[in-house]
């Protein structure tokens, strides 16, 4: 059962991953079809910080964060999962990777919330 | 999980079984690049946190990382990326139809000759695979936006 939800979490995350995923490739290679701006201004350190500061920002980058690293990660652990490992080393791909998930999130999230609440001009 | 304990014919290719094995079909090479796709993309995904990152050391350190970027090797590197992100989506589609059962026909006796849903399947594959094949050629275009 533990095994199931796990994976009907990997499929039922893709639907966000596509259309946050799609939206952040608009705007970094397509910025001036979708955007009206150049792709070295959407890319530009103010430009970057002012979107930053929405709230509908904030939370659409942390859900891309914990959906992206979700799906890619069980990926990777099914993949590793694959190889002929001892229980042990089983459980320590588990973990492992459960780990490093919640470390990357972590950062992730702090920088998009450091951005969020950053001051302009001091 | 399988052992995978060498036996008397000892038949595990390892990674060399990946690539072929005799008689791979059209399906069994999207599963290959959906591997791929996929590791390389999860791979991305770390390093581009981490990356990200760098904006917390301030104007000249993000500007710094989006001149390197902008030069020709990094562009080549987004634009693999993207048609790797592309290419990995629209199979995803079709694994996802596949999975929830959808196009596949409804089951029939297996009578001789036998007829397989991968072949009811292979249609809709083609085109979601054309349509990929656009969708990146399409996306090679903003290589050459400033
Ligand atoms: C719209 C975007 C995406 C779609 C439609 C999609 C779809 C899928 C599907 C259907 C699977 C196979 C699940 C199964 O058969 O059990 C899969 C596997 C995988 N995906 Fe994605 N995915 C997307 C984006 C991503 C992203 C952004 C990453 C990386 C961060 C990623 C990494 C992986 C990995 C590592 C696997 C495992 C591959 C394997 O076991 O061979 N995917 N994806
Ligand atoms: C080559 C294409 C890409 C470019 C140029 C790019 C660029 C950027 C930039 C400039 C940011 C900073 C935030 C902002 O400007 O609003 C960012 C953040 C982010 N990107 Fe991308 N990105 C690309 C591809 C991807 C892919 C493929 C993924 C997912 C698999 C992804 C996931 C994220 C996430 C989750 C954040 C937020 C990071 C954080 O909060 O620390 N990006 N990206």
């Amino acid at each position: 059962m533990r095994e199931t939800r796990l994976w009907s979490l990997h499929l039922l995350v893709i639907p966000i991953i596509a259309i946050l995923l799609g939206a952040h490739f608009a705007l970094m290679h397509y910025a001036p079809i979708f955007y009206g701006v150049s792709v070295e201004e959407a890319r530009n350190f103010e430009t970057m910080i002012e979107r930053g500061k929405s709230v509908a920002q904030l939370v659409l980058y942390i859900l891309l964060l914990a959906a992206g690293l979700y799906h890619g990660l069980y990926g990777m652990r099914g993949i590793l999962r694959e190889l002929p490992l001892t229980p042990a080393l089983a459980k320590l791909v588990d973990w492992g990777i459960l780990s490093f998930g919640i470390f990357i999130f972590a950062l992730g999230a702090y920088v998009t919330w450091w951005t969020f609440s950053f001051k302009i001009g001091g | 999980m399988n052992s995978n304990k060498p036996t008397a014919y000892n038949n595990r290719l390892g990674l060399k079984g990946w690539v072929y094995a005799g008689r791979y079909t059209f399906e069994r090479y999207l599963y290959l690049g959906h591997r791929l796709s996929g590791m390389g993309l999860i791979a991305y995904m770390v390093l581009h946190i981490i990356e990200t990152a760098n904006r917390m050391r301030g104007v000249e350190a993000w500007q710094g990382l989006m001149a390197l970027f902008a030069s020709w090797p990094f562009k080549i590197i987004e634009y693999l990326l993207f048609a790797a992100a592309v290419f990995h989506a629209m199979n995803g589609v079709r694994l996802l139809m596949t999975e929830l059962g959808f196009f596949l026909g409804k089951p029939k006796e297996p009578v001789y000759p036998y007829s397989s849903s991968v072949m009811r399947h292979r249609p809709l594959t083609y085109i979601i695979m054309a349509l990929a094949g656009l969708l990146i050629i399409l996306g090679g275009s903003s290589l050459f936006f400033p």
